[in-house]
């Protein structure tokens, strides 16, 4: 008895030192955004992720929380390939075995929060002194819950969405670059002289699916996408949609840009690789795709920010953060919630940070710098995805309506020619019977 | 009782080690087939009656499940695009396998490269030549629209357009089915007595008589079995649809290319009913278990078998 007393004081001394010695991320000499800060106990956890890359990544820092934070815990960290990662967490939910701590999607939020499988998190912000506003709204909105707006996660990172355009094809059609104050018509008229239908070149594409595509235009006429906020109701018909999707479909009827079938399929990283083989000038593409485009891309290219709505004058991306989430029967919750504090902390958002291709949620300018140097000397715009995540839009497409928004309207549109009226009503069809009225 | 069970198992000591024995070698396989077969159909059974979002405790329904199918368009539709897609894929299956199988039954050189090629589909993943497909389907650079140019079928959206969309689906379940059938056949074709052959010859048969007479008579007992195998393996025809939709609209442009087993997947995982799910599973199988016990009781007006009088 004596003995496991003894043992205990001795490890409350060592947390003690070990949290008062703790390598604090203030480099820069300022106070970190968010602070790590010790566990109160060890115990054990399991985490789920579904990318290879970004386990790689959440390993490291779990390392150092180990080291610095929570001498003992154990992590058992596991990928499960996005192919089945949802098929397979329903089913570990059905069999009341969720991971402890795991990677959650703004579209697939909604399900596992209606059904109390979630941890609140919102205490443990209390308790830490994080103010969960520090996130840019499009960022955790989405992630929050019940009447107070608790937070249930913390956003990992965040993708925003920018032109990619081949500098290439403007310099042999003499037009100046875009620049972050270019609106819808200055692209349209880009888009037109950049079209070369004798060599099958293509303006521009940049209507495809949700994130990347048509709901970014319909965002910058000033209305939500898709659906009003809390599932109030289908907004596709509304006149700002419907512009959006006119003006789009306009281009495509003009032979500026290409239909789905030419593309090859209706996502983005099709109209990016069509891009990327040099048949289109512009393209709509997620911060996603800076490393891969980095590397493979053959001629020369630049990013700019999203045209701005002629009137609103507002440039405006659809911003989706990956949240860290725990379960609502974790055997740990005070531990889950202080793993989750670390990873969302500029101590454990460093290791994204230096990681590239995956922008840290964590609004330091220092841990945004650092995202940004992590792709080595280039002559990139990259900050104009930083740019974006301010006046930005969180993901307001989920599971159920996620193929009639996702990508059937824009093959109606996109392929099969459908007028815009229509391909709205029919897919305000599909997305009402799920709103809450 | 004890009685009961020895007199069971065997009216000899021997007879009984030997049945003990018997079931203790097919115990694992039995027990195998319980638990990963047996047991889920039965919870399937079970969920089918109840509300269950996976998450929150079931609730129990009664029949809603089952009256909700009846109402539900989107079954129907799906029920619908089943069906077409096997009467497009049975018959074109069939004689394709029925062909290939005559043709490669002649003493040809390389017969056996031949029949190994033909093979190839079947053991070849069905998602990795779905995909390969896909890109023969494309409408702009794929290789069937060039073929296809000439007759001005060029940049044809087989993936897109709602009626068209169940063709490529089609012709890949076909492609990979042939083989499979196609061995079945030749092993048919290999039991039919030479004998036959040489007296219907004598009797002055031609080639068309021949096969007519002999060969398709004496066949239809293999048939039987490719029509009955064919006809359940296209009832569940599901990865042609994910693969091949994936990249245009998941289940075709308004659910054009979606079939009874993708529909159920897309309801428990997508729209989380698994207690809906479960109904469309067990009317899957009501169905099919209909469709083949009246393919077992029309066999007799045209399977021959050879030890029955003609």
């Amino acid at each position: 008895m004596f003995k496991t007393r003894h043992s205990l004081m001795v490890l409350v001394i060592v947390l003690l030192m070990s949290a008062l010695a703790m390598p604090v991320y203030a480099q820069d000499g300022g106070e970190p955004v968010i602070a790590a800060q010790p566990c109160d106990e060890p115990g054990e956890l399991t985490m789920w992720v579904w990318d290879e890359v970004w386990a790689g990544i959440i390993g490291e820092s779990i390392e150092a929380w180990k080291a610095d934070y929570c001498p003992g815990a154990e992590v058992t960290l596991e990928v499960q390939p996005w192919g089945q990662y949802w098929d397979l967490l329903k089913t570990n939910a059905a069999g009341g075995d969720l991971p402890d701590v795991f990677n959650m999607s703004q579209t697939n939020y909604f399900f596992y929060a209606e059904n109390e499988a979630l941890l609140n998190l919102q205490p443990y912000w209390d308790e830490y002194g994080v103010d969960t506003t520090i996130w840019g709204s499009g960022m955790v909105d989405p992630y929050r819950w019940g009447e107070d707006g608790d937070l249930f996660a913390a956003p990992v990172n965040w993708d925003t969405i920018a032109i990619f355009y081949n500098k290439d094809m403007f310099d042999a059609a003499g037009l100046d670059y875009p620049t972050a104050d270019w609106d819808w018509n200055d692209f349209a008229e880009m888009a037109a002289a950049l079209t070369d239908p004798e060599a099958d070149v293509y303006g521009a594409a940049v209507y495809a699916e949700y994130q990347a595509g048509y709901p970014n235009w319909i965002a910058a006429t000033g209305v939500t996408p898709v659906a009003e906020a809390g599932r109030a109701g289908c907004t596709l018909e509304e006149p700002g949609s419907l512009e959006a999707l006119n003006f789009l479909k306009g281009l495509l009827d003009e032979g500026i840009m290409p239909d789905v079938s030419t593309v090859g399929g209706a996502s983005p990283d099709d109209a990016f690789n069509f891009f990327a083989s040099g048949k289109l000038a512009m393209v709509a593409g997620g911060s996603w795709k800076l490393s891969q485009a980095l590397d493979e891309v053959p001629f020369n290219w630049d990013v700019v920010q999203l045209p701005r709505h002629p009137e609103t004058g507002r440039s405006r991306s659809i911003l989706h953060a990956v949240g860290y989430v725990a379960s609502a029967r974790t055997e740990n919750p005070d531990l889950a919630a202080n793993l989750i504090l670390f990873l969302a902390s500029d101590e454990g958002q460093r290791f994204f940070a230096e990681g590239g291709n995956v922008a840290p949620a964590n609004p330091s300018p220092a841990i945004q710098q650092l995202w940004i140097d992590s792709f080595g000397e280039t002559d990139i715009n990259i900050q104009t995805f930083v740019d974006a995540t301010i006046d930005s839009q969180g993901v307001t497409v989920f599971d159920e309506i996620w193929d009639a928004i996702n990508s059937e309207i824009v093959v109606q549109i996109f392929d099969l020619g459908m007028d815009v009226e229509d391909a709205a009503a029919a897919a305000c069809d599909v997305v009402e019977p799920y709103m809450v009225q | 009782m004890t009685t009961a069970i020895l007199n069971w198992l065997g009216p000899t000591p021997l007879s009984r080690r030997k049945a003990l024995w018997g079931m203790a070698l097919v115990a694992p396989n039995v027990l195998g087939l319980m638990f990963f077969f047996g047991l889920p159909v039965l919870m399937a059974f079970g969920t089918s009656f109840n509300e269950w979002n996976a998450i929150k405790p079931p609730r129990f329904v009664g029949l809603d499940n089952f009256e909700r199918l009846l109402y539900e368009d989107s079954f129907e539709q799906a029920l619908t695009n089943t069906f077409k897609l096997i009467a497009l894929v049975v018959p074109a299956e069939i004689l394709l396998a029925l062909g290939v199988a005559l043709l490669l039954n002649l003493p040809l050189r390389g017969r056996g490269v031949l029949r190994a090629l033909y093979f190839l589909p079947v053991v070849t993943s069905t998602v990795a030549a779905s995909v390969v497909w896909t890109g023969i389907f494309q409408p702009r650079y794929g290789i069937l629209s060039q073929v296809l140019e000439p007759f001005g079928l060029g940049e044809t959206k087989w993936l897109v357009e709602p009626g068209l969309v169940l063709i490529p689906v089609a012709v890949v379940a076909v492609w990979q089915r042939v083989g499979f059938d196609m061995v079945i056949f030749l092993a048919g074709l290999q039991t039919i007595p030479g004998v036959l052959y040489e007296a219907a010859l004598i009797d002055g048969a031609g080639r068309w008589q021949r096969f007519r007479h002999v060969t398709l008579p004496m066949l239809s007992p293999t048939t039987f079995l490719v029509v009955v195998l064919a006809v359940i393996n296209s009832f569940q025809i599901f990865d042609q649809v994910y693969v091949m939709t994936l990249r245009t609209v998941p289940g075709g442009v308004g659910g054009s290319a979606t079939t009874l087993t993708y529909y159920l997947y897309r309801r428990a995982f997508t729209n989380s009913e698994f207690g809906y799910a479960s109904a469309v599973a067990l009317v899957l199988f009501a169905i099919i278990l209909l469709v083949t016990v009246f393919q077992l009781r029309i066999q007799r007006r045209w399977v021959y078998y050879e030890s029955e009088e003609g």
